[in-house]
C-alpha cells in the first residue's frame, strides 16, 4: 500500500486539512468530546476503528488522538485536558477552526474479530479508543457474536460516554454493559471496586475463541492481564492500543518506536502476544 | 576510463554552475560543509566534510505550510517548492550510503515524504572515492561501504592522484560525461590500493546478538558519560528524526519541521508526563539499537556508514566502534 501523497492532495501525510468543531460534549470535568467536520460539513477522512488522527488548533499546536468514533459527516475526539493544546481545545467553542490530518495506524484487526464474541474492557478515558470498535460492532451487529463491556472509572462523576454506557449499548441485543467505580457516592447503585477484581468477579468465559479488547491506565492493564490469564484468555486474543508521543504519524520522525515497530504506523493496536516479543519500553 | 586532471576541475565546475545549482564541499566557517559553488571560491575536495550533506534533501528547518487565523476562522496553504535542478558534487561513499538509507526512511513503507522527494528527484549526484581513511576516525569499510567507489550516484570519480577517473553510473551520468567531454581524456588507469583503516569494528552478527541484549547492564555502563548534547545526531549523515513545530505572529503563522534528537528527554515525553525513555540509559540504548538492530530489522541495512563524525566530535569521546567492540565481548548466558 504505497500512498503517494501530492501537495494538492487534501490529506497529505504531514499537511492537515482545515476543519471545524461542530459540537462539543462535556464528558466529565476534564474530558470533552469534539465533533470535527470540514468547513463544508463533510467528514475529513474515513478512519478504520482504532486509527488515529492529528488534530490541531493552527496557532497553538497539534497532537495525536484516537478517533473515538465517527458519524457520516464527522469524526469524534475525546480529549483530556492535560497540556497547552488540550487546554486550548477545552476553551474552544463550537465553530472553532481546527486542522486535522490522518488517518494513521493499523486500527483494530476487524477480520480477526468478526464472527467472535468480544469482551471490551476500559478504564477511565481508555474507553475512548475502544469505543471506535464497540460502535463499529454495534453498527455491524450481525458480524459479531455476543458483546460485553466492562468499564470502570474512579468515581461515578468520572464515567465518560454516559449516553452510550447507560442507555445506548445496554439496549443492543446480545450486548451487556457492566460498570464499576473505585469509590461510589450516595446515588451509585452499581459495583464498587477496581476493574481487575470486577473482571474476576464477573468471570467472563474465554470459550469460543473470545477476543478481549482493553485499554486504560498502565497499572490497570497490568492487573487486568493477570485476571484475564487466570480466566484462560489466550495472548493472541488479548488486544490493546498504546499511546506514545508522535509528530509525523507515518513512521518517519522517529520518536514513537518500540524496538523496530513504530506505534503510529505498525500500531497503535497490538495483541499481547505481539507485545511480549517487543522491548518493554512504552 | 575517462579522466580529468585536477587542475581543470575549477573550470569544469564553472561550466556546470551555468546549468545546475551546484553544491560543493567548502571549508565553511570552521565547519566544512556542502555549500553553493562560487567561481573562484573555495572548494575543498580532499577529505570529507564535517557536516553531512543530508540537509540538501532534509533541511535543518523546513517550512511545510503557512496559516492565518481570524477569531475562530482559519485557513492554510502548503509550502512545497520545486527546487531547481541541483548537483551535489564530491560526495564521499559513506555519505552516498547515508542518502540510500534516508531514501528508505522518507520514500518507503507506505508513505512518500514529498518534501524530501522533491529535492531528491532533482539532485544529480557526483561522488568522489577515497583511497583509504579520509580521517583517523573513518571506518566505512567495516560498515560494508567500498571507500573507493559508489554505485548509487550519477557520476563517480576515482581519485587517481593528479587526476580523477570518471565513470557514469546512470543515464543522466552518461549524458553528463558526453556533454562535458572536452574536459576529459580517455586513458588506461590503475586504481590505487586502498590503504589500511585503523578502525575496524566487526559487525558480523551484531543485530542478532543485540536482540538478546535489551536488558544487558552494558547500556548503563556505556551511557554513564553521555552528556545528552545530541551533537552525534546532528552530525550523523543518517539520523533523520524530526520535530514539527510552529511560529505564530499575530494572526499569521507557519508550521515547520526541524531536526530533532533522540538524546533529548522531551523527544518522547508525553503531555501527561509519562516518558518511555526517561533517562539517558534508555536514550543511549535506543540510539545504538536503532543503528545496529532496529533499522536493520526494518530496512535490512545498518544505520551507520562509518563516516566517523560522531566519534570525532563527541565531547566525551563516545565511540560507536568501541561500543561495537564491547557488544562483541559480551558473553550471553
Amino acid at each position: 500500500m504505497t500512498q503517494v501523497l501530492r501537495a494538492e492532495n487534501p490529506v497529505s501525510p504531514l499537511v492537515p486539512v482545515v476543519g471545524k468543531i461542530i459540537k462539543i460534549v462535556a464528558e466529565k470535568i476534564d474530558v470533552k468530546t469534539f465533533h470535527v467536520s470540514t468547513p463544508e460539513g463533510e467528514k475529513p477522512f474515513t478512519p478504520a476503528p482504532g486509527q488515529l488522527g492529528m488534530l490541531s488548533i493552527l496557532n497553538v499546536g497539534e497532537g495525536m488522538f484516537s478517533i473515538t468514533t465517527q458519524g457520516p459527516n464527522h469524526l469524534e475526539f475525546s480529549i483530556k485536558k492535560t497540556g497547552v493544546l488540550t487546554d486550548a481545545l477545552h476553551e474552544a467553542e463550537v465553530g472553532q477552526t481546527v486542522a486535522v490530518r490522518g488517518p494513521y495506524g493499523n486500527g483494530f484487526p476487524l477480520d480477526f474479530c468478526k464472527g467472535k464474541d468480544i469482551l471490551f474492557i476500559g478504564g477511565g478515558i481508555g474507553l475512548a479508543p475502544v469505543r471506535s470498535l464497540i460502535n463499529y460492532a454495534v453498527e455491524n451487529r450481525g458480524a459479531f457474536g455476543n458483546l460485553q463491556v466492562i468499564y470502570g472509572s474512579r468515581s461515578p462523576a468520572d464515567l465518560v460516554f454516559k449516553e452510550d454506557i447507560l442507555e445506548n449499548w445496554p439496549k443492543v441485543p446480545g450486548m451487556k454493559v457492566d460498570l464499576t467505580v473505585d469509590r461510589g457516592d450516595d446515588e451509585w447503585k452499581g459495583n464498587v471496586g477496581f476493574v481487575p477484581a470486577f473482571i474476576e468477579q464477573l468471570a467472563p468465559s474465554p470459550d469460543g475463541d473470545k477476543v478481549c479488547v482493553l485499554c486504560g491506565p498502565p497499572i490497570m492493564i497490568k492487573f487486568c492481564l493477570q485476571s484475564l490469564a487466570k480466566l484462560g484468555f489466550k495472548d493472541e486474543n488479548i488486544i490493546t492500543t498504546l499511546e506514545m508521543r508522535m509528530k509525523c504519524g507515518v513512521g518517519k520522525c522517529g520518536r514513537c518506536n518500540i524496538g523496530s515497530c513504530f506505534v503510529c504506523l505498525d500500531g497503535p493496536v497490538f495483541t499481547l502476544a505481539q507485545l511480549q516479543k517487543m522491548p518493554p519500553e512504552y | 576510463m575517462k579522466t580529468v586532471v585536477k587542475s581543470k576541475i575549477s573550470a569544469l565546475l564553472d561550466e556546470i554552475a551555468k546549468e545546475f545549482n551546484l553544491l560543493v564541499p567548502t571549508a565553511g566557517d570552521g565547519a566544512s560543509k556542502f555549500a553553493p559553488y562560487t567561481s573562484g571560491g573555495q572548494v575543498s575536495l580532499d577529505g570529507r566534510t564535517l557536516l553531512p550533506p543530508k540537509d540538501v534533501f532534509f533541511p535543518q528547518t523546513e517550512k511545510m505550510y503557512k496559516f492565518s487565523t481570524d477569531g475562530m476562522a482559519g485557513s492554510l496553504e502548503t509550502l512545497l517548492e520545486a527546487p531547481k535542478h541541483q548537483m551535489l558534487f564530491g560526495v564521499r561513499p559513506c555519505d552516498v550510503k547515508s542518502i540510500h538509507e534516508l531514501d528508505h526512511v522518507f520514500l518507503t513503507k507506505g508513505f512518500v515524504d514529498e518534501f524530501y522527494q522533491s529535492k531528491r528527484d532533482r539532485t544529480f549526484l557526483v561522488s568522489i572515492g577515497c583511497n583509504g581513511p579520509a580521517e583517523p576516525t573513518c571506518f566505512c569499510q567495516s560498515m560494508g561501504v567500498n571507500p573507493q567507489e559508489s554505485d548509487a550516484v550519477d557520476v563517480h570519480l576515482f581519485d587517481l592522484g593528479s587526476e580523477y577517473g570518471a565513470v557514469a553510473k546512470s543515464e543522466n551520468g552518461e549524458a553528463f560525461l558526453q556533454k562535458y567531454a572536452s574536459f576529459f581524456n580517455e586513458a588506461e588507469v590503475q586504481l590505487p590500493a586502498i590503504s589500511e583503516f585503523a578502525l575496524k569494528p566487526d559487525v558480523e552478527g551484531i543485530t542478532e546478538k543485540l536482540q538478546q541484549m535489551f536488558d544487558h547492564p552494558l547500556w548503563e555502563e556505556v551511557s554513564r558519560k553521555c552528556l545528552g548534547c545530541g551533537a552525534c545526531t546532528y552530525l550523523c549523515p543518517t539520523c533523520h528524526c524530526f520535530d514539527i513545530s510552529g511560529r505564530v505572529a499575530g494572526n499569521q503563522g507557519f508550521k515547520f519541521r526541524c531536526w530533532d534528537s533522540c538524546m533529548f528527554s522531551e523527544y518522547t515525553r508525553m503531555a501527561g508526563g509519562h516518558n518511555p525513555r526517561p533517562s539517558k540509559k534508555e536514550r543511549v540504548r535506543n540510539r545504538f539499537l536503532h543503528k545496529l538492530q532496529y533499522f536493520p530489522e526494518r530496512y535490512g541495512d545498518l544505520l551507520c556508514t562509518g563516516c566517523g563524525r560522531c566519534l570525532s566530535k563527541c565531547p566525551v569521546n563516545m565511540d560507536i566502534t568501541n561500543i561495537i567492540k564491547q557488544i562483541r565481548e559480551v558473553e550471553l548466558a
